[in-house]
């Protein structure tokens, strides 16, 4: 009994932690049409400087190595993954978002994720290279002393609280005017530029919130998991975040709910519980990675907008009488 | 700003490679008036509205407007002085609604700022009622009310170019650029959205309009300037330049310059 409810706690947890990530990618692609090829990378620096914040110094015998370790507290150490998401967000965005075309600005973020993940896998003095971190302490437990499953279901209330958070946020902003001036340079750059709205600022924040949102579903994962290492946060895993916001809807938090549910947890990390096949055990891995695209291509080909499509925007009821209805000028034929 | 002209073009060059598309064209625009810009394909007219409006940098030259220099300013930047530039193909976005191309329009919205729209969302609501208010008045005004749920991309070529003007009237602009308003459109929406720029001009909007139509010039416009090979050749009012030889020429020959390597 304790297994299962260990089984769907963890399960529940990914569905968190995959909704933040699409989330994040939501607001920088659905909002701000900001073609991000490395959403992973942010998940990573997340997880990596939350670890090192609430890991201990490093042990000279344990031949484990890595910077800082500062046995911070975990919202200390939170906050810390999140900045650092942010501030790498903010530096792809400074070389990306002044001058490039969205096209562009996808092989910027591609090269950047490719070179973040060579320079930290390569050298073992940053994050232990590709061993990558280990035991990195968890939130509440040392405290708490829990069992296994209590404390899986323990943290699945914390992830939804976090999940929650964020989701309230994004949606605030979603339905902000700040968040319409967004859309606008999503759906014509040089135009909301002419009308006055200062599109490089605005994409940089998309880039900014979206790679915290992320950095967030590193930490979190970190967490849970004890452990990161270079091998967890490949191209295929930014794929599997894209596949997840478009199956669900691109522009639209419910969507990216479902997406993430339906790709991320059906498909993705379901079929990693199942068991292996000896005589073959990297079928099933291969089995899910053509079972995600096959649903993309078919999401694109007959529901291009999505599960769950971007919403029309609503506006606050005006009594109709307020509006005057016929033209200043009535035109012939419009 | 007594009698000084509204905007004010000095001198303003611009190559691409080696096609020299503005060459030192020197304009200016009164307030108060609709200003036709017209020259044959080629002779630089997209391209001075392009410096203008600050997507272009010029190589050379100044740009004023009431009074201040405006060149090398970002785009958004010259918007907000309430010099507002439309597109030669009309732009819209398509995948919002009617309403919601015209609520992007306003300048400094309260809703804008981070901290407001995450943190403190009731304190732009008064004004985002107020904005709605007066963004369906601009619909009803131009015939659009019925549309303003509809995705933008689901209106007709015409009803976007009102659709354009509607939402630059709701920026609040001193001045208006116009790049071919009119084109591509029946002569019915043709004199239907020349009513619709005198209509504005009496609420105090002047305008620079790009036009090849020179009835719907001579009709709706108080000035005319043509441009030729990046220069200013003439200006006056269209009746004036109907007896100008090099004007004559200009539009008939494409004032000699290939029009198919030079825009």
């Amino acid at each position: 009994m304790g297994i299962i409810v260990g089984y769907i706690a963890t399960l529940g947890i990914y569905f968190c932690i995959y909704n933040i990530l699409s989330i994040g990618l939501n607001i920088q692609f659905g909002y701000a049409g900001i073609l991000d090829f490395t959403v992973i990378t942010f998940m990573a620096i997340g997880g990596y400087m939350a670890g090192v914040a609430s890991l201990g110094p490093e042990q000279p015998g344990s031949q484990i190595f890595y910077i800082l370790g500062l046995s911070l507290p975990w919202p200390v150490a939170l906050l810390i993954g999140a900045t650092a998401a942010g501030l790498l967000g903010c530096a792809i965005g400074l070389i990306a978002l002044r001058r490039l075309r969205s096209d562009y600005l996808a092989i910027v973020t591609l090269a950047a994720g490719s070179i973040i993940y060579g320079l930290v896998g390569n050298n073992s003095k940053i994050f232990d290279g590709f061993e990558g971190l280990v035991g990195v302490p968890q939130p509440f437990n040392g405290v708490l002393g829990l069992n296994p499953n209590s404390y899986a279901l323990l943290f699945l209330g914390f992830a939804a609280v976090v999940m929650a958070v964020l989701w309230v946020a994004a949606n605030r902003l979603r339905n902000s005017p700040l968040g319409r001036a967004m859309r606008a340079t999503r759906e014509d750059l040089e135009v909301a530029e002419a009308y006055g709205k200062n599109t490089y600022k605005l994409r940089m924040m998309a880039m900014v919130i979206g790679s915290v949102y992320v950095g967030v579903g590193g930490v979190l994962t970190i967490w849970y998991v004890t452990a990161m290492a270079p091998a967890g946060w490949g191209t295929s895993e930014t794929f599997v975040v894209w596949a997840a916001l478009i199956v669900g809807g691109v522009g639209s938090n419910g969507g990216a709910v479902i997406g993430s549910f339906l790709v991320a947890v059906l498909f993705n990390e379901v079929t990693r519980f199942l068991p292996g096949i000896s005589s073959d055990p990297s079928l099933i891995p291969e089995v899910r990675n053509i079972c995600i695209g096959a649903l993309v291509i078919l999401t694109l080909r007959f529901r291009p907008q999505g599960v769950m499509p971007e919403r029309k925007a609503r506006f606050p009821e005006l009594p109709e009488a307020s509006v005057r209805q016929e033209p200043a000028i009535v035109a012939e034929e419009v | 700003m007594g009698e000084a002209p509204l905007l004010e073009v000095d001198g303003i060059r611009k190559a691409f490679g080696g096609v020299l598309a503005v060459d030192g064209a020197s304009f200016t625009v009164e307030a108060g008036t609709v200003t036709a810009l017209i020259g044959p394909n080629g002779a630089g007219k997209s391209t001075a509205v392009g410096i203008i409006g600050g997507a272009l940098a010029a190589d050379e030259g100044r740009v004023g407007f009431r009074g201040d220099e405006i060149t090398g300013l970002a785009p958004h930047r010259i918007a907000r002085r309430g010099l507002i530039r439309t597109f030669q193909i009309s732009r819209e976005y398509p995948a919002m609604t009617v309403l919601e191309n015209l609520m992007v329009s306003p300048m400094n919205q309260e809703g804008e700022k981070l901290a407001t729209a995450l943190l403190a969302h009731r304190r732009y609501r008064k004004q985002e009622r107020e904005l709605v208010l007066k963004a369906l008045d601009v619909l009803a005004d131009f015939g659009l009310y019925g549309m303003r749920d509809e995705y933008a991309r689901n209106l007709s070529g015409g009803q976007k170019r009102l659709l354009e003007l509607a939402r630059s009237v709701m920026a609040d602009p001193v001045m208006l650029i116009l790049d071919e308003p009119m084109a591509g459109i029946n002569p019915a929406l043709v004199s239907h959205i020349g009513e619709h720029i005198l209509r504005l001009r009496e609420a105090g909007v002047s305008f620079l309009m790009v036009e090849h139509n020179l009835e719907v010039v001579e009709r709706i416009c108080d000035h005319v300037i043509v441009l030729a090979v990046g220069r200013t050749l003439a200006r006056g009012t269209m009746a004036e330049l109907r007896q100008n030889e090099a004007v004559v020429n200009a539009y008939l020959t494409g004032g000699g310059v290939d029009a198919g390597t030079a825009r």
